[in-house]
């Protein structure tokens, strides 16, 4: 058997492989359905189930919750505002330089059985949370069966 | 300053550090100012409460520890995720003499502010020159 060096051409079934795996998890994953704007944008979002709804969790740290807006039109629920940097009278200089600042807006497109109507927002340590509810008529209801 | 777009970074998670206490490490962002009597921090600590921070200086080590309690994640079903929750741990090397005395730190909206004034010797003095 010769001995071949590594080199990324070689690899071609690795990279398949790896390419498929992750084309699946994308096709599998539940949020694909979601449509949420501007992936890597600010803030980051996380959405789950509530069971009778999804929260829709952000981390926005430092911002009065007064200049956050919420809004929702239609089925798009839309998060913005502004984050700015605290001000110090005099700098003698920066040791370190690495939170963002600035204008921020996120639209998230959520299914059709949520009630925007019914949504909710609640801050606190810096994290927002959404939670918005399934409309009345996307709930399970029991009907009567009466007999003939 | 306003219209500026804010990207997200990853978080990163601790390396090489041995811990006490079970849970994922990340590192905080942080920003440091240096004014002519004190140091500046701001660290950015997003689900950590006010109750939940530990602030020490030690051998002029500085250590930052915020615990984030995922407990209230314990019912949800995750559909989409951006980011990781965790507790934050960020350690800095200080060079400048610190009055540990005199170290204020205070937690507002997931920010973590420290003050850390520099001792008596460390700070700029100007010296007069006199005339002989």
């Amino acid at each position: 058997m010769a001995l071949l060096r590594y080199s990324p051409d070689l690899d071609r079934v690795t990279n398949l492989l790896a390419l498929q795996g992750d084309l699946e998890r994308f096709l599998r994953n539940p949020g694909y359905g979601l449509g949420v704007s501007g992936s890597g944008g600010f803030p980051p979002v996380n959405i789950f189930d509530t069971g009778d709804g999804v929260a829709v969790i952000a981390e926005v740290p430092g911002i009065d919750p007064k200049s956050i807006s919420v809004s929702g039109q239609g089925h798009t629920l839309t998060i913005s505002g502004e984050r700015r940097r605290e001000t110090s009278t005099e700098t003698a200089g920066y040791h370190r330089r690495e939170r963002s600042f600035g204008a921020f807006s996120r639209s998230i497109q959520l299914p059709e059985q949520l009630d925007l109507d019914k949504a909710a927002a609640s801050y606190d340590a810096g994290i927002l949370t959404v939670k918005v509810s399934k409309a009345e008529a996307a709930k399970p209801r029991q009907i009567a069966v009466k007999s003939a | 300053m306003t219209e500026q777009e804010i990207a997200t970074k990853e978080k990163q998670t601790v390396q090489g550090q041995e811990k006490t206490r079970a849970g994922r490490f990340f590192l905080p962002e942080v920003d440091i100012e240096e004014l002519s009597d004190s140091l500046k921090l701001w660290a950015d600590m997003p689900g950590v409460k006010q109750s939940d921070v530990e602030v020490t200086l030690n051998n002029g080590i500085l250590t930052i520890v915020g615990t984030v309690s995922t407990e209230g994640y314990q019912k949800l079903a995750p559909l989409y995720t951006e980011y990781n929750v965790g507790n934050y741990f960020r350690q800095f090397e200080l060079n400048e003499d610190i009055d540990a005395q005199r170290i204020n730190a205070s937690m507002k909206d997931g920010v973590l502010e420290l003050t850390l004034p520099k001792s008596e010797r460390a700070r700029p003095r100007r010296i007069e020159v006199t005339a002989r």
